[in-house]
C-alpha cells in the first residue's frame, strides 16, 4: 500500500501530462501550466522543511560552541534580519515585498547583487586556471579542446586588424556554426533519448530509486 | 617565517596603495556602496585561500539569500497562487456561480504541500512520498513530448537541410559519429570504435569552441566588478 | 471624386489668381484590394482564433507597387459594420485573428490594402468563418508516431532482456564510483554529493538522485560519511528518503545521519559560495557534481580540484560540460548520466531500456543518412528525389 500509492500517482500524473500535450481542447491545454503551479506550491511547503534543516544545523552548532560556531551565528543573524526586513516590506506593500523602494529591495540591491556578481566574476580566474591545466595535460582530447578554444577566442576578439585575424574571425564563426553545432546536436539527441528512456522507466514504475 | 614576512610586506604595500587611492580619488559617500565594496573584496580573498573574510562573507551570503528567498517565495508562490485566489479574488466564484474545479485546483496542491510536513511525524512519515511522486511523475510526463519536439525533431530537421557543400558533409559526419559515440549496446571496437573515436573528437572540439566563446564573457564580468570598485566606490577613475 | 479633381485641375490652369507656392495636385489613386479572401478556424488550437488568408493585391510588388500593408476588418454580419482588428505588412497572405470572443459563431472579414500615404483600397470580398477548439493536435502526429515507435522498441528489448545478460559498453565515470568512495574511506575523508541547482521536476535531477542511491549504498558499506548540500528543499526531502533507504538496504540503518543532507540556499551563487566553503573545510576525498548546473559549474569544479578530491561530474547542460571536462577527473556526458542507474544496478530490465534507446538512435542515424542521400540526389535534380526529400523535411518540421 505504501509503495503502491506513490507509484500509481506517478503513473497517472505522467500519463495525464503526456496525453494533454496532444489535445489542444480545454481543459487539456492548461494541464501542464496548472500542474507546474502545483509543484511551486508544494515547493513552498518544502521550503519550511529546508529552513528547519538549515536552522537546526546552525543553532546546534552555536549551542555546542565547537569550531567555527561564530560563523553559524553570523548566518543565523543575517537570516533572521533579512527575514524580518522581508516581513516589514510585506506589511508595507501588502504582500508584495519586492517593490522597488522597499527595505528588502535595498538588501537585494546592495548585498545579494554585489555578492552574486563577484562570485560570477571569479569565473574569469577559474577559466584561466582551467585552461592552463588543459595546456599541461598532454592528452589528445585536452589538446583538441584547447586548440578549439584558442581559435574561437582569438576569432571573437581580434587583437589586430589584419588579414589573418579577419580570416580567424570568419573561421571561428563558421566553426561555432558547423562542427560545434554538429556535436551539440548529437549530444542533445542522445540526451532526449536518454531522458525518454528514464521517463518511461519512471512512469512504468521500473525505476524506483527515487521513491523507495 | 618567510611566508609571514612576505604576507606582512604584501599587506603593507596594499594598504599604502589603498590609502593613496582614498586620498587621490573621490570615494563614495554612501554606506551601502561601502558595504557592497567590502563584501566584494571579501569574496575575492577566496582566490588567495580560505580565510576569515571569505568565511564571513560566505555565511552572510547564505543567510541573506535564504531570508531573501523566503520573501520571494512568499510573494510569488503563496500570495499569488494560494492566498489571493482563495481569499481575495476568489477565482472559483464566476458570476455568482460556484465552480468546484478552480477551488480544487488550489486546495489539492495545498493539501499535498501539507503532506510534505508529515516527515515530522513518526508513523505517517511515508506520506511525504505522495507529493514527491507527483512532482516526479510530472517531470517524466513533461520531459517526453517537449524534449522530443525541441531536441529530436528540431535537430534532425535542421541536420536535414542539406546543401552540396563541405559544411553539410561535416555536419552530417559530426552528428552521426557523435550519436555512435553514445551507442551503448556494443563494445567500441573495430569500425564502430573508430567512428565513436571521431565522435569524441567532435565533442572535444565542440566543447573547446564553447569554452573559448565564454572566456570573453567571463572577463567582461571581471571588468564590471573592477569598474564598480574603482569607479563607484573609490572614484579613482572617472 | 473626379469632379473635385477636375475642379482642382481647372483652378491650376488659371494664371496669377493663385499664390505661387500652391502645392501641386496630388493625384489620388487607390490601390487594388487583395482578392480571394477566405476565413477558417485556426487549426490545432483551443478555439478563439480564426485564420484569414488571401491573394496579394495587384499593386503589391507589381503594378503600381504602392501597397505597404493590409488592414483587416471584422464584423458580425455580411453587410457590416466592420471594425478594424489588425494589420500585416505587404507580401503577407495570412492573418490569425486571436481576439475572437465566441467559438462556433460566424464572423465576417474584409481586407483593404493601404499605401504609405494612408490611402486605402476598396474592400475585398467578404469571407466568413468561425472558431472552434480541436480535440487532437494534428501538427503533432509526427511526435506521437515516433514516440510510440520508440516506446515499442523499449517494450521489445525489455521483454527480451528478462533472464538474459545484456552488454553495455564501459562508462569510465561510473566505473570510478567504487574507486572514488574507496579512496575517500582510505583517507578517512567524507564524500560530497552536490545535486546541482535543478528542481525535482528536471529529469536530470532525478537521474542525479538515482546515482545518489548507488553512491549512498557504497558509503553505507564502507561506513564513510556522505555530505549533501541542496539547492531545492523538495530535492532534499527526496534525497533524505533515498539515502535512508540505501543505508537500510546495506544493513546499516543506524549510520544514516539525516543532518548531513541539508538545505543550503536557493540562490545560485549563494549555493556555490556555500558549497565551496564546505569543500574547503570538510576536504572531501571524493566529490560528485551531478545534475543541472549553470554558470557556477566551473566555480564548484575548480574548488573541488584545488582540495585534491577525485571528481565525477555529470550533467545534461551542454554549455557546462566543457568546464567539467577541464576540471574533473571523470565526466558523464548527457545520456551517459541517464544510463547511470541501469549501468550501476545491472538490472536486466533497465538495461533493456538502454538497448531500446540505442535502437532509436539507429533509426535516427538511418533517417539522417537517407535524408542526406535524398538531399544530394535532389540537389542534383535527379528524379523525384527532390520532392521526397522535401516531404521528409516537412514531416519533421510540422507541429
Amino acid at each position: 500500500m505504501r509503495r503502491q500509492i506513490p507509484l500509481i500517482l506517478t503513473f497517472l500524473t505522467g500519463i495525464a501530462i503526456f496525453i494533454a500535450f496532444f489535445i489542444p481542447h480545454k481543459p487539456f491545454n492548461e494541464v501542464q501550466d496548472i500542474l507546474l503551479d502545483w509543484a511551486i506550491i508544494i515547493a513552498g511547503f518544502a521550503l519550511l522543511l529546508g529552513i528547519h534543516s538549515l536552522l537546526r544545523k546552525h543553532i546546534t552548532h552555536i549551542k555546542k560552541k565547537d569550531g567555527g560556531w561564530g560563523y553559524s551565528l553570523i548566518l543565523t543573524f543575517f537570516f533572521v534580519g533579512v527575514f524580518t526586513v522581508g516581513i516589514i516590506s510585506a506589511i508595507q506593500y501588502k504582500g508584495y515585498s519586492l517593490t522597488p523602494g522597499s527595505l528588502l529591495y535595498f538588501v537585494y540591491d546592495y548585498m545579494v547583487i554585489p555578492l552574486s556578481a563577484t562570485m560570477f566574476a571569479l569565473l574569469a580566474f577559474f577559466i584561466a586556471s582551467a585552461a592552463y591545466r588543459a595546456f599541461r595535460a598532454r592528452k589528445l582530447n585536452a589538446t583538441l579542446l584547447l586548440i578549439a578554444a584558442v581559435v574561437v577566442m582569438l576569432g571573437r576578439v581580434p587583437i589586430m586588424e589584419n588579414a589573418f585575424f579577419n580570416f580567424l574571425s570568419r573561421f571561428s564563426d563558421w566553426f561555432m556554426f558547423i562542427p560545434q553545432m554538429a556535436a551539440k546536436r548529437g549530444i542533445l539527441i542522445g540526451v532526449a533519448l536518454g531522458a525518454f528512456a528514464m521517463s518511461l522507466r519512471i512512469i512504468l514504475g521500473i525505476e524506483r530509486t527515487y521513491l523507495q | 617565517m618567510k611566508e609571514r614576512k612576505g604576507l606582512i610586506i604584501g599587506s603593507v604595500i596594499l594598504l599604502i596603495i589603498f590609502i593613496g587611492m582614498l586620498i587621490k580619488g573621490e570615494p563614495s559617500k554612501s554606506i551601502l556602496v561601502w558595504i557592497a565594496a567590502l563584501l566584494t573584496l571579501f569574496i575575492y580573498s577566496f582566490l588567495y585561500r580560505d580565510n576569515i573574510f571569505y568565511k564571513f562573507a560566505e555565511h552572510l551570503f547564505v543567510g541573506v539569500s535564504v531570508g531573501y528567498g523566503i520573501s520571494v517565495y512568499w510573494q510569488n508562490a503563496f500570495i499569488r497562487k494560494v492566498f489571493d485566489p482563495l481569499f481575495i479574488t476568489k477565482t472559483y466564484i464566476v458570476d455568482g456561480q460556484f465552480h468546484l474545479w478552480p477551488l480544487l485546483a488550489i486546495v489539492i496542491p495545498t493539501l499535498m504541500g501539507l503532506l510534505m510536513l508529515s516527515i515530522f511525524t513518526k508513523k505517517q512519515a511515508w506520506l511525504i512520498r505522495i507529493p514527491i511522486a507527483f512532482v516526479v511523475g510530472m517531470s517524466a510526463g513533461i520531459s517526453v513530448p517537449s524534449t522530443f519536439q525541441a531536441y529530436i525533431f528540431e535537430h534532425t530537421k535542421n541536420t536535414l537541410y542539406i546543401t552540396l557543400s563541405i559544411s553539410s558533409f561535416i555536419m552530417i559526419v559530426g552528428v552521426i559519429t557523435t550519436l555512435v559515440y553514445f551507442f551503448f549496446s556494443k563494445e567500441h571496437k573495430g569500425l564502430l570504435g573508430k567512428t565513436a573515436n571521431i565522435g569524441i573528437w567532435f565533442i572535444m572540439i565542440a566543447f573547446g569552441a564553447s569554452f573559448g566563446y565564454t572566456v570573453m564573457a567571463r572577463i567582461s564580468l571581471l571588468i564590471g566588478r573592477m569598474n564598480f570598485l574603482l569607479y563607484d566606490w573609490l572614484g579613482v577613475i572617472k | 471624386m473626379n469632379v473635385l479633381l477636375a475642379l482642382l485641375f481647372l483652378m491650376q490652369q488659371t494664371p496669377n489668381s493663385l499664390p505661387s507656392d500652391t502645392t501641386e495636385v496630388i493625384e489620388v489613386v487607390r490601390p487594388a484590394p487583395p482578392t480571394d479572401v477566405i476565413a477558417m478556424d485556426t487549426p490545432n488550437d483551443v478555439g478563439g482564433s480564426v485564420s484569414v488568408q488571401w491573394e496579394i493585391s495587384e499593386d503589391d510588388g507589381k503594378g503600381l507597387n504602392n501597397v505597404i500593408l493590409y488592414n483587416v476588418f471584422r464584423g458580425q454580419s455580411e453587410e457590416g459594420p466592420f471594425d478594424y482588428i489588425g494589420t500585416v505588412g505587404a507580401g503577407r497572405t495570412s492573418y490569425d485573428d486571436q481576439t475572437v470572443e465566441k467559438d462556433k459563431v460566424t464572423y465576417y472579414y474584409i481586407l483593404k490594402a493601404q499605401t504609405k500615404e494612408a490611402v486605402e483600397s476598396e474592400a475585398s470580398n467578404v469571407a466568413s468563418g468561425k472558431a472552434a477548439p480541436q480535440w487532437f493536435h494534428h501538427g503533432r502526429w509526427n511526435i506521437l508516431i515516433l514516440g510510440i515507435l520508440f516506446a515499442l522498441f523499449f517494450a521489445f528489448y525489455i521483454r527480451m532482456a528478462k533472464g538474459k545478460k545484456l552488454f553495455i559498453r564501459k562508462i569510465a565515470g561510473l566505473d570510478a564510483v567504487e574507486e572514488a568512495v574507496g579512496r575517500s574511506t582510505e583517507m578517512g575523508k567524507p564524500v560530497l554529493f552536490c545535486p546541482g541547482i535543478g528542481y525535482l521536476y528536471d529529469i536530470a535531477t532525478i537521474a542525479a538522485l538515482t546515482i545518489l542511491g548507488r553512491v549512498a549504498k557504497k558509503t553505507a558499506e564502507y561506513e564513510t560519511r556522505i555530505i549533501m548540500p541542496n539547492y531545492d528543499p523538495v530535492v532534499m526531502s527526496a534525497a533524505q528518503e533515498i539515502v535512508k533507504q540505501s543505508y537500510t538496504e546495506a544493513g546499516r540503518p543506524d549510520n544514516f545521519n539525516e543532518k548531513d543532507i541539508f538545505y543550503l540556499t536557493q540562490d545560485q551563487f549563494g549555493f556555490a559560495a556555500g558549497v565551496d566553503g564546505i569543500m574547503l573545510r570538510e576536504k572531501p576525498g571524493a566529490i560528485f557534481l551531478q545534475g543541472v548546473f549553470y554558470a557556477e559549474s566551473l566555480i564548484l569544479a575548480e574548488t573541488g580540484h584545488s582540495v585534491g578530491a577525485i571528481q565525477i561530474a555529470g550533467t545534461d547542460r551542454v554549455t557546462q560540460l566543457p568546464f567539467f571536462i577541464s576540471a574533473c577527473d571523470y565526466t558523464l556526458i548527457g545520456e551517459e548520466m541517464f544510463a547511470a542507474s541501469s549501468y550501476l544496478s545491472r538490472d536486466p530490465v533497465m538495461l533493456g531500456s538502454i538497448k531500446g534507446s540505442d535502437a532509436s538512435k539507429v533509426v535516427i542515424i538511418s533517417v539522417i543518412l537517407i535524408g542526406a542521400i535524398l538531399g544530394i540526389l535532389g540537389g542534383l535534380n535527379i528524379g523525384p528525389f527532390g520532392t521526397w526529400f522535401q516531404s521528409l523535411v516537412n514531416w519533421f518540421g510540422r507541429g
